[in-house]
C-alpha cells in the first residue's frame, strides 16, 4: 500500500519521463511524429503485397461491418501487436538501460517501464487515429460508436504491456541475455497471433485433427490460450466487425491484464530497493 | 533547542562479492552449478545523529563504506539491517545532470530533471529564473544539452540540484564542478542553505573545504565509525593517521 502512495507521488515525475521518451525521439527530425507512422506502414505494405497479391489469402467478411479487405483485416490486428511488442521488446531493458539514473538518484523505479508504455500508448494512439480516418473512407462508419470501446480496451491492452514488461524488465536484471530470449519469443508470438490470417484457418485445421491425444482439447484450445490472440479477437470486432467482443473473452482480456500487472507490481514492490546494487 | 534531522540506527550492509557469477540464463544453465559468492559488511553497525540545520560531513579512506552511508542516506541502497529515519524531506545530489536528455533543450531538462530528483512543476516554475541565473546558461537556454560544453553541462545539473530546496540535502563530492569562480558561487550556496536552517551530509576529500563547511565530522573506517564530533578535532586526528599509515 505503501508503494501505492509513492507511485502516486510520482506521478508528476511519470508524465515527465513520459514526456522525454515523446519528445527525445523525434526531436529535430524533419518529418517528427510522423516517422511513428513508418514502420507500422512498411509492415502493411510488405504484408498486403505478400498476402493478398502473392498468396492471395481472401480477406474475410466483416460481420456486420460488411468489409472485406486484407489490408484494413491485417491493420486492425497489426497495429495493437506492434504497440504490445515495442513495449514489450523495449520494456524487458528499461531497468539494465536507465542504470545511470538508478544509481544516482531514488524515485519509485517503476515509473521507468510505466513512462515507457505509455510514451509507446502515445504514437500507437496516432496510428490508431489514422486507422480510423481510413475505416471511415471505406465508408464503415459505425465505428465511431464503438470508439469509446476501444479506447477502453487500448487501455487494459497497455496495462496487460507493461505489467509484463515490468517483469521481465526486473528479471533481465539477474539475466542479462533475456533480452534476447524476448525478441525470438516475440517472434514466435507474433505467427501464433492471429494478425496475418483469420483464426478461421486455425479452427479448419483443429477440427481435421480433432482431440488431442484422445482428450477432447483440440489445437484451437490451446491457440486460444494467447492473451494476444483474445486482444487481436477484440479489435478486429470492434473495429473491423463493428460489434461489441464476446463478454466471455472481454473478461478474459481483463483477467490477463489484472494478472499481469499485479505480478509486475509485487515484483517491483519487492526487489526494487535491491537494483542499484545489482545494476 | 536542537532537533534531530537524520538518525541513523545500527546499520549494517551486506554486499555480495562474486567469484563466479551467473548473469545470464545461458550460463545458469550451461554450467549447471550456483554462483559462488562471498559476503563483504561494508557497514558494520553505524549509528549516527545528525541534527536540525547542521552540516555534517562523512570522511574516510577510499572504501571504507563512507560512500556506501551516502547511498544509504540517498535511499539508492538499503541497509541489510539497521534503520534510517528522517524528519523532513530528503534530496541527494550524488552525481549533476543525471537523467538528462541530449536532445532535449536546457529550458525542458531543467523540468525533467527538476522532477526526477523530487520538484513538482510549480516549484519549479517558481525557481526557473533562479536556477537559470545562477549556472549563467541563458543564451543557450533552447539549444538541446548536448551541445553544452562540459562546464555548462554540470553547471545546469548542479543549479537544479541546489535549487530543490529539500529539508535534508545529501551531497557527494560535487562541489569541484565547474571552474574557480562557479565554486565560489557554490559554496557561498551552501552557506545561504545552512543559514536557511537546511540540514546537509556531505562527502569529500577536500580536508580544508570540510573544515569550512562542517559543523560535525565523522570518520568512517572499514565499515565502522571511527571518530564523530566537531570538525577541526576530527580532521586533526584523521590527517595524523593518514601520516603515520
Amino acid at each position: 500500500m505503501n508503494y501505492v502512495r509513492q507511485l502516486f507521488a510520482a506521478r508528476e515525475l511519470l508524465a515527465n519521463l513520459t514526456r522525454r521518451e515523446v519528445q527525445g525521439k523525434y526531436k529535430r527530425t524533419a518529418l517528427g511524429q510522423l516517422w511513428s507512422l513508418a514502420n507500422p506502414l512498411a509492415a502493411i505494405i510488405i504484408y498486403t503485397f505478400v498476402f493478398a497479391f502473392i498468396f492471395q489469402i481472401e480477406a474475410p467478411l466483416g460481420d456486420p461491418s460488411g468489409l472485406q479487405n486484407y489490408a484494413l483485416f491485417l491493420v486492425c490486428g497489426l497495429l495493437p501487436w506492434l504497440f504490445f511488442s515495442r513495449v514489450l521488446g523495449q520494456g524487458v531493458e528499461v531497468i539494465v538501460s536507465n542504470s545511470g539514473l538508478i544509481q544516482k538518484v531514488y524515485f519509485p523505479r517503476i515509473v521507468l517501464p510505466i513512462s515507457l508504455t505509455s510514451a509507446i500508448f502515445f504514437s500507437w494512439m496516432f496510428e490508431m487515429a489514422v486507422l480510423i480516418v481510413a475505416l471511415l473512407v471505406v465508408q464503415a462508419f459505425s465505428v465511431v460508436l464503438y470508439l469509446p470501446v476501444v479506447l477502453v480496451f487500448m487501455v487494459i491492452l497497455a496495462v496487460f504491456a507493461s505489467g509484463l514488461a515490468m517483469v521481465t524488465s526486473i528479471i533481465n536484471v539477474y539475466f542479462r541475455d533475456l533480452f534476447y530470449l524476448v525478441s525470438i519469443a516475440l517472434q514466435f508470438w507474433f505467427y501464433l497471433t492471429p494478425i496475418l490470417y483469420p483464426v478461421s484457418l486455425v479452427q479448419t485445421q483443429s477440427d481435421k485433427i480433432g482431440g488431442l491425444f484422445g482428450t477432447p482439447i483440440t489445437v484451437l484450445d490451446l491457440y486460444r490460450i494467447n492473451p494476444m490472440e483474445t486482444f487481436v479477437t477484440i479489435f478486429r470486432n470492434l473495429l473491423y466487425d463493428n460489434r461489441l467482443p464476446d463478454l466471455s473473452v472481454a473478461l478474459v482480456a481483463s483477467g490477463w491484464a489484472v494478472a499481469a500487472a499485479l505480478a509486475g507490481f509485487l515484483l517491483f514492490a519487492k526487489k526494487e530497493r535491491d537494483l542499484a546494487e545489482l545494476l | 533547542m536542537t532537533e534531530l534531522a537524520v538518525e541513523v540506527t545500527d546499520v549494517w550492509k551486506k554486499f555480495r562479492l562474486y567469484h563466479e557469477r551467473n548473469q545470464s540464463l545461458k550460463s545458469a544453465f550451461m554450467r549447471g552449478k550456483a554462483s559462488r559468492h562471498e559476503d563483504f559488511w561494508a557497514l558494520q553497525g553505524v549509528s549516527l545523529e545528525v541534527m536540525k540545520g547542521t552540516t555534517h560531513g562523512l570522511i574516510g579512506r577510499n572504501g571504507s563504506g563512507k560512500s556506501t552511508l551516502l547511498k544509504c542516506l540517498a535511499k539508492i541502497y538499503w541497509p541489510t539491517t539497521g534503520e534510517i529515519s528522517y524528519n523532513g524531506s530528503m534530496a541527494s545530489l550524488l552525481e549533476v545532470g543525471s537523467g538528462f536528455h541530449l536532445e532535449l533543450s536546457g529550458r525542458e531538462n531543467i523540468y525533467l530533471n527538476g522532477s526526477i530528483l523530487g520538484m513538482s512543476k510549480k516549484a519549479i516554475d517558481k525557481k526557473f529564473d533562479e536556477i537559470v541565473d545562477f549556472s549563467g546558461i541563458e543564451r543557450f537556454l533552447d539549444q538541446p544539452v548536448k551541445n553544452y560544453s562540459s562546464g555548462m553541462y554540470v553547471r545546469l545539473g548542479f543549479s537544479i540540484a541546489i535549487n530543490v530546496d529539500p529539508d535534508i540535502l545529501v551531497v557527494d563530492e560535487v562541489l569541484s564542478v565547474g571552474d574557480a569562480e562557479f565554486q565560489e558561487k557554490s559554496i557561498k550556496k551552501f552557506g545561504e542553505l545552512k543559514k536557511e536552517g537546511r540540514t546537509i551530509i556531505v562527502v569529500s576529500h577536500s580536508m580544508a573545504l570540510m573544515d569550512d563547511l562542517c559543523d560535525r565530522i565523522t570518520w568512517i573506517d572499514a565499515g565502522k565509525i571511527k571518530d564523530t564530533g566537531p570538525s577541526s578535532g576530527v580532521i586533526k586526528k584523521y590527517e595524523q593517521d593518514q601520516t603515520h599509515a
